[in-house]
């Protein structure tokens, strides 16, 4: 079956996979509070899955540490294209409070594409939700220019 | 050998900061007691309980330990420690009764100058293991090792540090302006 | 006979020096050594804070854990009015304390919620979320953010308690006296919920007291410590707080996770408790010692001292020690020793014995601010290599709650 074909089957709602590459957690339970029955991001058809390899979207926390940076590429690189990265919080976008330190590598877009910014410190459930959303768009686009390139390609 | 009966069944006995310091300053002279600061709370800034500070030489440290065990099981709360030139001070920092009754605890510190030239400190692991981790981490971080530590592995720096960069160290060993990364 | 199998847990954990791998050694089933290492989340904070000043590093502190935040800013700024000589006003003091107890409110459902999450008991963890929504409003009406509130500050505090917030809450007491004990009812009520739990990552009395175990994790081995008692801070030099422990409900200390989280809930009531207390006896006047900021940064640049701090956090006690030195308004330098530091050397002794099942709710039961398990590595004897997601894992752990759920 040619590339175009499976793209066709695979449009879906989105799974997403998270990493934290060393942030205060706080990113983290907004997170968690995106899934649970208030803000309910699971009605929009999204998840939280456990592995990269069956995420469409991976959500990174944190400034990156040197501990974490050749793990992030490695968790990167196991998400299936096409694959839509958002860096949740200041401190993976800018560093934010986090300067001037011996053990960090970031901010995230220095150790991999960045696709989305979610600002805030952090930021709140309906701004992650919002990212998300973002995500969308910017993951049909990604699947539309893939299609094309393998039917010009064939 | 353990170090000290731990059992439910027996209850602390508090003693109030005064005999602590009393029978320190009996044996490791009056210089040992520093500051004694008394802590208030509460609307009417009533006095509830006191942090001690001490010092003693590296040769007397593990004699102040088990003499501080006479009154309690001192429980560890961490190993802090600075740069301070010649030597690098670590402060022990230990509770005495936190198991006792209402505003019975003592707080102690306990500071020990260790000189660059013998960065090495008796390990209290097998007194209290609970020390591991901070003794692991000020060993990387102030590069002072610790005798009686059977694991002397990297805590918290990534797998690949290179081992002469002390992140703490104030001289030539600590991190030079390349090592440190501003982001922001 | 049985392969022998080294499997590494982690790295991913969550929060400052708690992001941990465990190395567990296994012979089948069941685990019988592990080491742990953690550093995946080390951002070196006590090293950045020797380039600011004592106000910028309270939001350098509150950034340590998003969850207990605010235990962070008040072990910080308490160390440094130890070291400056800085009275707090009594009003601040109390505010303070209801920061300090919404806190422990919110971190215990969390952890609840997801405690029942990992053994499978879905419906429970969204009960946990949804009831912690409502403390988590609170904060909000308070300070106008959800997790990192900035409310502390050197001298006192920086938010004042209105009509509206004593009135949000007053709901939330309200709210949770009714709702809670449904939950609780739920989890403790169910036997599977019990036969996971129980005898289930066992910390013995002396093991918690040599290993210096805090907080909840030692309370549930019968360990009667709690910093609000033996030394009280704030406000909690008003009224009198008991350290809550098993045996004083059930008899008996078993050490395990049931015990921990029965601890948790018993606490999530007595913080209603103390909550109670502050807002009826909360004093009137200024909630800050001095106002400008210029002046207090004046004053700490003249400080000369070593201050120390020890407050009971959501998860045992908070260590913070903090050196000014005259004529330098940076801070000196600064330990943290958060709780999870202490309660972590307990770890491999909780594993010995267990099933894997069982290994991410052990590292759950500590609270380690929340399991996050990436990815696992299996390599056998032979040196072959097989890859355990988180979600395999996860539900090993899950399909051992369907096994007991068959007999």
């Amino acid at each position: 079956m040619k590339l175009e074909k499976y793209l066709e089957i695979l449009p879906k709602s989105l799974w997403v996979t998270t990493c934290n590459s060393g942030s205060c957690n706080g990113c983290d339970i907004e997170i968690v509070a995106t899934i649970s029955p208030r803000y309910d991001i699971e009605r929009l058809g999204m998840k939280l899955v456990g592995t990269p390899r069956h995420a469409d979207v991976l959500v990174v926390t944190g400034p990156v540490t040197k501990y974490m940076t050749e793990r992030l590429r490695r968790i990167y690189e196991q998400v299936p294209d096409p694959k839509v990265v958002i860096a949740v919080g200041n401190c993976g976008a800018s560093g934010d409070v986090f300067y001037k330190s011996y053990n960090l590598d970031g901010p995230i877009d220095r150790i991999i594409p960045v696709d989305v910014y979610v600002h805030g410190c952090p930021p709140r459930p309906e701004a992650i939700i919002e990212g998300v959303a973002k995500a969308v768009l910017k993951l049909e686009r990604l699947r539309k220019d893939l299609v094309k390139a393998s039917v010009e390609g064939a | 050998m353990t170090f000290l009966n731990i059992s439910q069944d027996i209850p602390p006995v508090p003693v109030p900061a005064g005999e602590i310091t009393a029978r320190i300053a009996e044996v490791f002279g009056e210089g040992s007691v520093g500051r004694i600061a008394d802590r208030k709370a509460g609307r009417d800034d009533r006095g509830w309980f006191t942090d001690l500070w001490l010092s003693v030489e590296k040769e007397r440290f593990l004699e102040m330990i088990d003499l501080l065990a006479e009154f309690d099981f001192p429980h560890f709360h961490v190993i802090s420690g600075n740069d301070d030139g010649e030597a690098v001070t670590l402060h022990y920092h230990l509770s005495l009764f936190r198991l006792a009754g209402r505003g019975e605890r003592v707080g102690v510190t306990v500071s020990v100058p260790v000189y660059k030239t013998d960065l090495v400190m008796p390990s209290l692991f097998s007194r209290i293991p609970g020390v591991e981790y901070s003794e692991r981490e000020i060993r990387e971080m102030l590069g002072i090792d610790f005798d009686g530590l059977p694991n002397k592995a990297l805590i918290f720096l990534p797998e690949d540090w290179d081992e002469t960069i002390k992140p703490w160290r104030r001289d030539e060993t600590g991190p030079g302006a390349d090592d440190v990364r501003h982001l922001s | 006979m049985e392969k022998k199998y080294k499997i590494p847990i982690g790295p991913v954990h969550v929060g400052l020096k708690e992001p941990i791998t465990a190395w567990l050694d296994l012979e089948g089933e069941k685990i019988v050594g592990a080491t742990v290492r953690p550093g995946a989340i080390h951002r070196g904070i006590e090293y950045m804070a020797r380039d600011r000043n004592p106000i910028q590093v309270i939001y350098l502190s509150e950034r340590i854990c998003g969850i207990c935040s605010f235990s962070h800013i008040m072990a910080f700024v308490r160390a440094v009015e130890d070291a400056a000589t800085i009275p707090v006003p009594p009003r601040a003091q109390y505010i303070r304390t209801l920061v300090l107890e919404l806190e422990r409110l919110h971190s215990h459902m969390l952890w609840a919620g997801v405690a029942c999450y990992t053994i499978g008991f879905d419906s429970a963890f969204h009960l946990g979320m949804v009831l912690r929504e409502k403390v988590m409003d609170v904060l909000e009406a308070l300070s106008g953010n959800r997790v990192n509130y900035g409310v502390g500050t050197v001298g006192g505090v920086r938010w004042d308690i209105t009509p509206a917030v004593a009135k949000s809450v007053k709901d939330m007491l309200r709210y949770y006296r009714r709702e809670f004990s449904p939950f609780y009812d739920v989890v403790t009520g169910d036997p599977i919920a019990l036969a996971r739990m129980r005898n289930v990552g066992v910390l013995t009395y002396e093991e918690a007291v040599r290993h210096t175990a805090v907080g909840p994790t030692a309370r549930a081995s019968g360990v009667r410590c709690d910093l609000r008692k033996t030394s009280p801070y704030e406000a909690y030099g008003d009224f009198s707080v008991e350290a809550i422990v098993p045996q004083d409900f059930y008899g008996k200390a078993y050490g395990d996770v049931f015990d921990r989280f029965l601890v948790r809930v018993h606490e999530v009531y007595q913080s209603l408790e103390i909550i109670d207390h502050v807002m009826e006896g909360l004093p009137e006047g200024e909630i800050l010692w001095e106002k400008n900021l210029n002046k207090v940064l004046a004053y700490t640049k003249k400080a000369e001292g070593t201050g120390i701090a020890s407050i009971e956090a959501p998860r045992g006690d908070d260590t913070h020690v903090v050196h000014l030195a005259a004529g330098d308004e940076n801070v000196t330098w600064w330990k943290v020793r958060a709780p999870t530091y202490a309660n972590a050397v307990s770890w491999p002794l909780m594993f010995r014995n267990n099933e894997l099942a069982d290994a991410p709710l052990i590292i759950n039961s500590i609270d380690p601010c929340i399991s996050c398990m990436e990815r696992m590595l299996i390599t056998d004897a032979s040196g072959e290599k097989s890859v355990v997601t988180r979600t395999e894992l996860l539900d090993k752990c899950r399909e051992k709650t369907r096994r007991l759920m068959g007999k």
